[in-house]
Formats: C-alpha cells, structure tokens, sequence
C-alpha cells in the first residue's frame, strides 16, 4: 500500500499495515531532526493518537527540558504520553498540565564519585594512548566523555553521522585503537576499576558515556508499563533511527528492543550506514516518515480497525476449525465474563450446531428444585451463516480478556468480542469484512424459551425480560459503516424487580459516548490490574502453564467486585447444575478470590450474609437454632436441592445432600474466615462476620448431641465423600463444627455473651473425631472400618465413577470414597488435625479414593504436594486442569467447573507454595518439583500485592510497601536453602 | 413414494413381516411391495399378501441374491426380512437373513416370527456416543419426528466406558444427557426421551425396549459379522421380539480412533 499523508509518501512494508495499541520511539533523529527542529507535526499528531486511546513512549537520552521545551505536546488522554529520558534515569508522564515525574534513579554519593573517577580515569587512559578527550558534561548518573572536541564537530547533525563516525575513528586509529568499540572498552574498563559493578557504556559516536542506566532501561520500564495496561509486546511500535551498530557498538536504538520487546514491531526511519540488525523494519524517511507512520495509526483508529492480539502463546487459548461435536464444548470454555454477564464464546455467524448464551448473574427463576440462572438476550449474533468448510479460529486472549475470531483465509470476517469489567454488563462487538456475513435485521436475539418486551429508544434496541420476581433489561446500538461493525449493549439486571429500559439505555448511551477504542482501552487496563495480583508462573512447564492461567481467566470473571455475587457451579459459563450455588463457591473459588481480588470474595460473603434470614428460618423449621445454609441455594436462600433424580445409569435416586450434607453450615463460616484472614478486613470484621459465626456456631451447638459419657456426636450427615449416606460423626463435618465452634467464641466476642461462647467452647472439646492415635488415622464415620475392605486403586483406573461401576449398595457397604473427606481436613484446616497425621491419612484413604468428584485431583494435588510427594502432585494438578479442556466429565457444555479451576489455584499456592494467611503474617513452606525452575504466585495480602517467587534454592518475597512473612518461622524477603531448611539470605 | 420391500417366505414369519412392514409405511407414508423367492411353495406368502390386499411379486433364483437384487432397486427405501422361520427365542438368526443383511447396503429390518403386530409408536434407537454410529439412524428418527412417532434413544455405559466423574447425581445426569443428544441426534433435540444405563448393551437394550414398550430397535451397525463383530446386534437379533431396523454405518474419516480418543485428549482444546 501506498499511503499518502500531508507530510510524506511512505510505502509501508506489510508489518506495518497494522493497527498498534502503543508506539516507543526515539527523540532525536526519529521524532525530530535535531534539537532546533519544529516539532509541530509529530506533537499534533501524538496529542491525536493520546485522543484516540494509543500509549506513545519517548525513550532518549536527553534531558526534560530538550524534550518537553521542543515537543510542548499536552495530551489530554486517554492514551498516555511518557518521557522516558536521561538514557534510562527518569520517567515523566504528560498530560493537558504538563510532564509529572513519576521515577528517577537516583545515584548514591559513592555511585556519584565512581562515575566521576570513571570518567577521568577514561581520559587518562585515552590520553596515554595518543587521543585527547574532554568530559563535556555531568548528566544524572551518566559522564560523557568527548572524544572528538575539535570546533567543527562541535555539534554535527544527524544527517552527517556517517561522516562524523569516520572522523572520530580515524582519529582513534591513529592512536592505535580498534575504532570506537576500544574506545567504550577502555571507559568500561575504567568504569569498573572505579567500583561500578554493571556499567553502561554507550556511544553515538561523538561521545562515549558511562552511565547507571541506559535505554534498554526505559524500554523495560514502557514495556512493563504497557503490559500492566494490558498492551503486549506484539502490540507495540518501535521506531528508531539508529539500530546498527556504530563503530562495532549496537546502534543506540538497538537498546530500543530488549528481550521484553520480543515481538514488537521494529521499524528505522534512520540512514543506519551499516544496515538493521535483523527484524527490524528498514524504512528511512527521517522524522517525515515517522510522522506519517503516526498519522497512519490516527487513520487507522478512525476507520475502527480491529486490534490484533498480543499473540503470548501461555495467554492465549486458540480453537482451531468448527466441530459440530464440540462446539458448545469449545463456546463454554472461550466464554467471556465480567461478573455481572457471561457471554458463551459462540461463533458470531450463526449454525446449527453453536449455542450462544448470554447469563446474567444471580438472576433466577422458578421455584424450588427447578429454580435455575436465567439466559437473557444474546447480543453477539450476526445473521450471516457460517459457511461450511472454511477456515475458522477462535482466540481467547486471557491476560487482555478478548475474544478474537476470524473466518475465512482472507479473512471474510474478524471481530473482536469483549465483557468490560470496567463497566460490568457492558459489552462490545467489533467485526470486520464482507458485508454479506455483517447484515442483521436486530442486534438483539431472545433466548429460545423465554418472553420478551422488546422496543426501540433512539439510537437502541431493548429487550426486557422478566424473571422470578425481578429481570433483565438489554439495551444495544449498533454503528456500520463499508466493511465494519460496531455493536454494544448494556444488560441491567435486578433480581429484585424489572429494571427500567431507561437505565439499560441509559448504560448504552454512556458506552457509545466513550466509544470502542476507549471501552476497550479500559478493559484491558481493568483485566491486567487483575492478573497483576492474580497470575501464576510455572517456569519450564508451558502446558501446565497455560492450563493454569484459562483456570484464573474464569475464576476472575465469575464474580463481581461490587454488592453480592452468587457464584454458581458453572459460573456464568454455562447453565449446567442450573446455576445452584454450592460449597464449591465457598470453599473452592472463594480463597482463590479473598488472595487476588479481595472485593468479589466480599461480594460472595455478602451473598450468604444477605440470606442469613433464610438460613435461620431454616434452622428453625428444624427446631435448632442458628443459621442452617443449604446444600444448593440461589435467589432466595432457601434449598433447592432436588429431593430426587435420574442417575446415568437411569435410576431415580433419592437425593438426601439437602437433608444431609450439613458441612456446609461451617463452610461459610470457613469461607468468612478465610477472607479474613488474607484481606484483615476491619468492616467486615466488626459487621456481618460477627453475626455469621454466631449464627453457624448456634447451628452446631443446637444440633450435637451428647452421649452419657458427655461426648458429642453429631448423627446423620453426609460428609464431602458421597457415596455414603446417612452416616454418623463424619469425620469432616465433626472437626469443621469444632472449628467454626472455636473460631466463633474468637470473633462473635461482642456480640454473643460470655456464658454462650463458654458453651461452645467445651462442646468443641467434647465432640469425637475419629481420630486413632495408634494408627494415627482418622475414621472418616463411625463404621467406617467395618465396611468391605475394596481398595478401588487395585481394581479400576481412576478417575472413576465408582457409585455407576460398582452400583450404588455396593459401593454404600464399602470402603470407597467420592473424593477426599477426612483428607479435607488437612487441606483446609491443617492447625485442627494431629500433628503428623497427613501423611498416614493420605496413604490409607487415596488408594480408597475413586476421585469419582472432579473436585478430587485439585485437592489431592495439594495434599501430595504438602506430603512431598511432588511427582503424584503434578500428575493429579494435570487432570484436574484437563477436566474441562478435554470435557472429562462430559458436561463442559454446561460450563467450565470452576471449584476444580479454584482447586487448581490452591493446589499451587497452598500444596505446592505451601502458604496460608494469618492474621499475623504470610506463612510460606514451598515444595517445588524438580521439574520446575521456578514457581512465581501472585497475591493480594492485607491490601498489599505480593510477588513470591519460589527457585530451588532461592525464596523471594517482594511486596512494597513490605508484608510479614514467615517461612521456618523466620521472617525475612529473601531466603536460601541451606538443607532442608530455609534461611533468610546473607545471614 | 417411499417403498417398503418384504421378502415373504412360507414360513410362519411371513405374518410378521408383512404386518411390520405394513406399520412402516403406515407410519412414514410409503407402500407396501410383497416378494417371494420361489424355492419350495408360496402359500402362505400368497396369503398373507392377499390378505392385506397386496400383489405378491415373485422372483426366482438363489434365495438371497434374488431379494439383495430386488432391494437395491432405487425406490426401495428399507427391506423387510425374517430373523428365523420359527418363534423360538435364542435360536441363532437364520442364514437368509444373515446373509442378507450382511450384503445390502440399505436398512434392513429383521422380524421375528413372534413379533407384535400392533402399530409403530416408540422407537428404540440405542447409541454408542459416536459419531458415526449416531449418524447411522438419523434417518429413522428425523422420520419418527415428522410420524409422531417417539423416539427413545438409549445410551449404555459398560465397565470400560463409565464416566470418570459423577459430580451431584441430581444435575450430573442432565448436563451430560443433554450434551449427549445435542451431540449425536442434535437432529432431534426437543424430540427424542435420553436413557442411560450401566450394564452388559444387549441385555439393557432389549429391558428398555420392553419397559419402554417399544414397537422397534433401530441399530447402526458395521455389517461384520466375523467372531468377535457385531456381538449386541447378534444378541439382540437372537433374544429380541421386536423388529430390529439395521442401518449400516458409513465410516467416516478417523472413525476408527479409539473411544477416548475422540471424548479427550485429540480433541483437546488447547492447540
């Protein structure tokens, strides 16, 4: 393509004839001529591109003054303009009042006076060998050093470069020196002499400079900067004009790309005497070329082309062709959602075989056991079909929260699809290409089975539908123009009433007016916030890697940060388990949540602390006291565990978990606690915590029975392991009633009387658990041992579903669980078991484990790896981060399974990382698998992000401002292996 | 016009055939065309033709080449046979029909002598959860659909195919069952009734068809009756007193992968 601007012809190689989301560049030269040069162009054309959401860096090696005074350029936003200067020292962000310094390096007095000693000492040595040269100036943390000081290379332009460069390495040769590279190796020997560990010595060829920093510097901070607003390397321009090398030194530009930059787009607008260094875009055209090229992102960003993705393959989750066999399969696991909305990642033309969903969360109807999640109006449908053997890609960028698909080689049509958690229930649509597959009569299209009222206000289609005793309202707009369509709609949803169209509309207005480019801009800003307290590495494992980050993807799009979130089994990934919420919100996504993003962990507990009347009332109807939560609740608190149902072997089984499965009572309270203890929220303390310990410990204390002996017993449960039902002192629900006893007597202080506390108190102490300290094993229920002896390990291959296998009686009258029941005790409150006890327990009870629930491996990935036993720990993370990429359990249709996705997040950070949060400090006990490099999590502590990076030898915790750390009961941020144990480093 | 071809012998399974066919044109709108091998005396095949007022075409020559000729005439859309000449319960199916139905490559269906005569209102179509097997008897049941006619499609896990996972019991089976019929009758969704089972196929196939008073089984099936090959459709055929429609598979490409391969991990998402 020829491209024609007011300033230039350039003709743009084909990595250029794209949209970027950012442009790092140089000052001198690239942006400008020289220091005396108008900058008029390129400050209209970057207060432009700021306008229209792009980042712009300046990365060079002068100063604010030179900069800013030639520049002058106020961009009001939303994109950002830095000034990255003095060769790596100082960073300055620009808006509508001015450059503000956000970092400067500031040297020591003894980095101060070795620079200074490194200067003279290079002139020195310069002058033993024949050449004169003079230091011409004392830059921050930098000396540069003349080595031509003759008037007529006083102050050479750019464009005599070449000439200058022969100049000055004629005169170094005369001297007996190898040209310029001597010359920085004598300043860099001297540099080191004077005490500078890692000097930076650079050259543009007139002067060699030893230095702190340099450019490299600034190009690692503007990358980082990007990253953390979502913007990827392969998203970033970088314009230079001086990438050779210069005298056999990298060409100052060069420092433009370090290995943070991999996949940015590399463009010279230099003459780069000795060439570019590979991959890098060989352009020429000076200043005028490089205005065009900004000018070209303006018209780009005006004709709405669609923004490429980062490209990461660890973030990216790429499904390939269309199989109508998988398809609803493939459209749950690329769902995109912002907590209040999901939308299934459907193809946006329409087939058969593909389902598209949208869910609203909390937002139920029907009654009792059918009550289900509500699927509201789909709004990412175009009426083109898909047509039949045509390329087709879907990808789900998980670091940026896009959804990218593309059809057709040339491609026929490309959209992008996001879910703003910047605005939860906003949602964007931008596609691209032939207009036959853009047509649509209505942006809107209601859910099959549902009514709607639908109508038109301005510029917007609503639709409202209603649901239990509130409902939906959607409001979208659409925009096309030639080959491109803009669509965006607002969902409002309300439980409590219909919402009124306006507010929706209203919502959609607000969108349209900040545009896609500012939407989007936001979004990716909001996703990365997230990820910066929530993502995890895996050093030398990328599958297990990427499995990982699509668990956190769901994880943090499940909840909202703001009023309550009823968090399904599914999430808002699929309609499966009819959006019931179960103990896996509490004890499976919720700690996942209380250690990343604290405000949506606040959000679920604000779900079960606003249906704490019905859990009472619950009790009550029982004739205890307290709070009795159910099994499966939803909109109103009340069970809706079915009483019955068809197994897959086609029985009608009773369903007794609603009756029965009562640990769940001390569930949410664990799940309080929990929250607690990672955010020390001071509010929540003094408020509903109080009341919802009470209330649970009044639960057990109305519901244990005592025997003549004074011991307490609590009869009838179901307990985490299924298949056996009633039964009698459950290990796990004991021990849990025991704890959230004595953790009420703690924290209900104010609130509950001295006597009542006492009460609970000795009934913890008196309830049995089944614990044998001979064998040191607990009884997962009384009788436990007297059931037929069947080790499932010897006679199936696991995971299995040993209740289909076996039949139901046989598996009742034998020693085979579900998944981990008293193993859950160690897993979730290791102070309330015996001391020593994990590893006894974990050998007699896994090999008697089906891991029939897909809960099962995450959590016995946890227990291996706190028993060291590390090659089973990443064997059982592997399946569980399958279950859904490969639809183990062949409902992924209905959704992603995000407790075993919450399982796997603590798997890692609580098995392998070994840490758990107390009021008192970040406790850390790693475990790294030999296959692993390095284990790097990321956390959220007391409002403090924390970085832990576990290596074999080395631990290192870097929070700023510091959190308490505890690792062997030593605190410290920096630990070594000595032996087995850790030693804070140095000491 | 959709033609029903029954090849009456003169046996006492000529009733049967004759009627099941009769209910097959009934019920998907076709016409009844009665043939007679002559081998040994076509009395009761005359009669029963005559019977229900159809011209009884005979043909002469070997038994089964003369009916397979006869069958793979264009407008025939599915052929009639006897399992066996007497209603004897697990006795072998006899050679004609075997022969038969191993070398046409049309629907068969294969009657016992003893089989209801009552109309076509329930299909059983038992799947296997693959996609060829599934495609074999979209055809009965996109037609059952347009009759009214039920479908029940039963799916039957054994030891080496029960799930890993069974998360809560009361959810599980529907989100997997509806998957299930989306996947291999995504013709059918909002038609056809799921049953799922664990056990021995035949067995459960032949106690669904009875429980769910069933008039016919629609079976995909290979056509390799080799030892080893088609076991539930033998068993089926041998102990069953329904019709049994034999759809012949198409194999597709990469039909032949294992099981889990095509559940898991080849199908892995993350490319």
């Amino acid at each position: 393509m020829r491209l024609a601007v007011e300033v230039a012809e350039v003709d743009l190689p084909a990595d250029l004839e794209q949209r970027f989301e950012a442009v790092l560049f140089d000052w001198d030269g690239t942006a400008v001529a020289d220091r005396g040069a108008d900058a008029t162009a390129v400050r209209q054309a970057i207060e432009a591109l700021c306008a229209a959401s792009i980042d712009l860096a300046v990365v060079t090696g002068t100063h604010i003054g030179n900069v800013d005074g030639q520049l002058r350029a106020r961009p009001a936003g939303p994109g950002r303009l830095y000034l990255c200067l003095n060769r790596g020292s100082e960073v300055y962000a620009v808006g509508a009042g001015g450059p503000e310094l956000l970092e400067r390096r500031v040297a020591s007095a003894e980095e101060e006076c070795a620079l200074d000693a490194a200067a003279e000492d290079t002139v020195k040595r310069l002058a033993e060998r024949g050449v004169q040269a003079a230091i011409v100036s004392q830059r921050l943390n930098r000396r540069k050093i003349d080595l031509i000081p003759e008037p007529e290379w006083s102050d050479p332009p750019k464009a005599r470069i070449g000439e200058l460069l022969a100049a000055v390495e004629a005169r170094l040769r005369n001297a007996g020196l190898d040209g310029l590279r001597d010359a920085a190796l004598i300043a860099e020997e001297a540099a080191r002499a004077a005490g500078l560990p890692d000097p930076k010595v650079t050259s543009d060829a007139k002067h060699v400079e030893i230095g702190l920093t340099d450019k490299a510097d600034s190009a690692r901070w503007v990358f980082g900067e990007l990253w953390r607003r979502g913007i990827g390397p392969a998203q970033v321009l970088v314009a230079g004009d001086e990438f050779g090398p210069l005298g056999g030194l990298p060409g100052s530009d060069s420092f433009l790309l370090p290995v943070e930059a991999e996949r940015a787009v590399a463009v010279s607008v230099g003459r780069e005497p000795t060439g570019v260094p590979r991959g890098v875009i060989d352009l020429g055209g000076g200043p005028d070329a490089f205005v065009a090229l900004l000018s070209d992102q303006l018209e780009r960003r005006r004709r709405g082309d669609l923004p490429r993705l980062d490209g990461d393959d660890s973030w990216m989750l790429s499904i390939r062709g269309f199989d109508p066999e998988l398809e609803r399969v493939q459209s749950s696991l690329l769902t995109i959602a912002d907590g209040v909305i999901g939308t299934s990642g459907s193809p946006v033309g329409s087939h058969p075989s593909a389902r598209p969903r949208v869910l609203a969360a909390g937002l139920y109807e029907g009654k009792g056991a059918e009550t289900e999640l509500v699927e509201g109006p789909v709004w990412t449908r175009l009426d083109g079909e898909l047509p039949h053997a045509v390329a087709f890609e879907r990808r789900l960028d998980l670091h940026a929260g896009l959804l990218r698909q593309r059809l057709g080689r040339q491609p026929d049509l490309e959209s992008l699809l996001f879910s703003s958690p910047e605005h939860p229930g906003t949602v964007v649509l931008r596609a691209t290409g032939v207009r036959a597959l853009l047509e649509t009569d209505e942006p809107l299209e209601a859910a099959p089975g549902t009514s709607v009222d639908t109508g038109e206000a301005d510029r917007a289609t609503w639709m409202r539908q209603p649901a239990g005793e509130g409902g939906l309202v959607v409001a979208a707009g659409e925009r096309s123009e030639g080959d491109r369509l803009d669509r965006i709609a607002a969902y409002v949803a309300d439980p409590t009433g219909v919402p009124d169209t306006e507010e929706a509309v209203r919502r959609l207005e607000a969108a349209q007016e900040l545009g896609f480019d500012r939407l989007l801009a936001g979004h990716r800003r909001c996703w990365a916030e997230r990820w910066e307290t929530a993502d995890i590495r895996i050093e030398t494992d990328d599958e297990l890697q990427r499995l990982v980050r699509f668990a956190l993807f769901h994880l943090l799009g499940s909840a909202a940060e703001s009023g309550e979130a009823a968090v399904g089994a599914r999430g808002l990934t699929g309609p499966a388990y009819r959006g019931h919420v179960f103990w896996d919100a509490d004890v499976f996504v919720l700690p996942f949540l209380a250690a990343t993003n604290p405000r949506a962990a606040r959000a679920m507990l604000e779900y079960r602390f606003n249906r704490l009347d019905a859990a009472r009332a619950a009790a009550r109807a029982l004739g205890r006291l307290g709070a009795r939560f159910p099994w499966e609740s939803a909109g109103d608190g009340r069970d809706v565990t079915p009483s019955h149902a068809h197994d897959q072997a086609g029985r009608i089984v009773p369903i007794r978990t609603g009756e029965l499965e009562e640990h769940i009572v001390a569930d949410v309270a664990w799940a309080a606690s929990c929250y607690l203890d990672w955010t020390g929220d001071a509010e929540f303390a003094a408020g509903p915590a109080p009341e919802l310990f009470a209330e649970t410990a009044r639960y057990w204390a109305s519901r244990i029975r005592r025997d003549r002996s004074g011991r307490a017993h609590i009869f009838g449960v179901i307990g985490p392991d299924e298949y056996h039902e009633p039964v009698d002192d459950n290990a796990f629900t004991n021990v849990m009633a025991r704890w959230n006893l004595r953790r009420a007597a703690t924290h209900a202080q104010g609130l509950v009387p001295e006597a009542e506390r006492e009460t609970w108190l000795e009934l913890a102490d008196a309830l049995v658990d089944g614990f044998d300290p001979d064998t040191m094993l607990y009884e997962q229920f009384a009788g436990f041992k007297r059931l037929e002896p069947l080790v499932i390990a010897d006679i199936a291959h696991r995971p299995i579903a040993a209740d289909l296998l076996l039949g139901q009686e046989r598996t009742r009258g034998a020693q085979v669980l579900k998944q981990a029941d008293v193993l859950m005790l160690h897993h979730l409150v290791p102070d309330e078991v015996a001391p020593g006890s994990l590893e006894p327990n974990l050998s007699y009870y896994e090999p008697r484990t089906a891991h029939g629930s897909s809960l099962s491996p995450a959590v016995h990935s946890a227990l291996f790896a706190r028993a060291g036993r590390l090659g089973q720990a990443v064997e059982s993370l592997r399946l569980a981060c399958r279950i859904d990429v490969d639809d183990l359990t062949g409902t992924t249709a209905g959704g992603v399974h995000l407790a075993t996705m919450g399982g796997v997040w603590q798997a890692l950070v609580f098995g392998f990382g070994g840490i758990r949060a107390t009021g008192a400090a970040l406790a850390i006990d790693p475990r790294l698998p030999d296959a692993w490099d390095a284990l790097e999590l990321r956390l959220e502590y007391r409002g403090r992000p924390v970085r832990i990076r576990i290596e074999h030898d080395l631990l290192i915790v870097d929070a700023d401002p510091a959190v308490p750390v505890s690792v062997d009961g030593r605190p410290g941020r920096r630990f070594e292996r000595r032996g087995d144990n850790w030693e804070e480093e140095g000491k | 016009m959709r033609k029903v071809l029954a090849a009456l012998d003169n046996s006492l399974a000529a009733e049967a055939v004759l009627a099941t066919a009769s209910n097959l044109a009934d019920a998907f709108g076709g016409v009844v065309e009665a043939l007679h091998v002559v081998e040994d005396g076509d009395r009761i095949a005359h009669d029963e033709a005559e019977a229900a007022g159809l011209r009884l075409h005979r043909v002469t020559g070997a038994t089964v080449a003369a009916i397979v000729s006869a069958a793979e005439a264009p407008d025939v859309q599915v052929l009639v046979v006897g399992t066996r000449r007497f209603p004897v319960e697990g006795h072998p199916v006899g050679g004609t029909a075997l022969e038969v139905i191993t070398s046409l490559l049309k629907p068969v269906v294969v009657v016992p002598p003893d089989a209801s005569r009552t109309g076509l209102r329930r299909v059983l179509v038992p799947l296997e959860g693959t996609a060829p097997t599934s495609l074999a008897p979209k055809g009965i049941i996109e037609l059952s659909r347009q009759a009214n006619v039920e479908v029940v499609v039963l799916h039957v896990q054994d030891a080496a195919s029960v799930p890993a996972f069974t998360d809560q019991p009361q959810h599980q089976a529907a989100a997997w069952g509806q998957e299930f019929v989306a996947r291999y009758c995504p013709w059918g969704i909002g038609s056809v009734t799921l049953e799922l089972r664990v056990g021995r196929r035949a067995e459960q196939i032949l106690a669904v068809a009875e429980s769910h008073d069933c008039d016919l089984i629609a079976l995909g099936w290979s056509q390799e009756v080799a030892a080893g090959r088609a076991l539930v459709v033998r068993e089926v055929l041998e102990r069953g007193r329904l019709p049994v429609l034999l759809v012949p598979v198409v194999r597709l490409p990469g039909a032949d992968k294992p099981k889990e391969e095509t559940w898991s991990r080849s199908q892995s998402s993350l490319v």
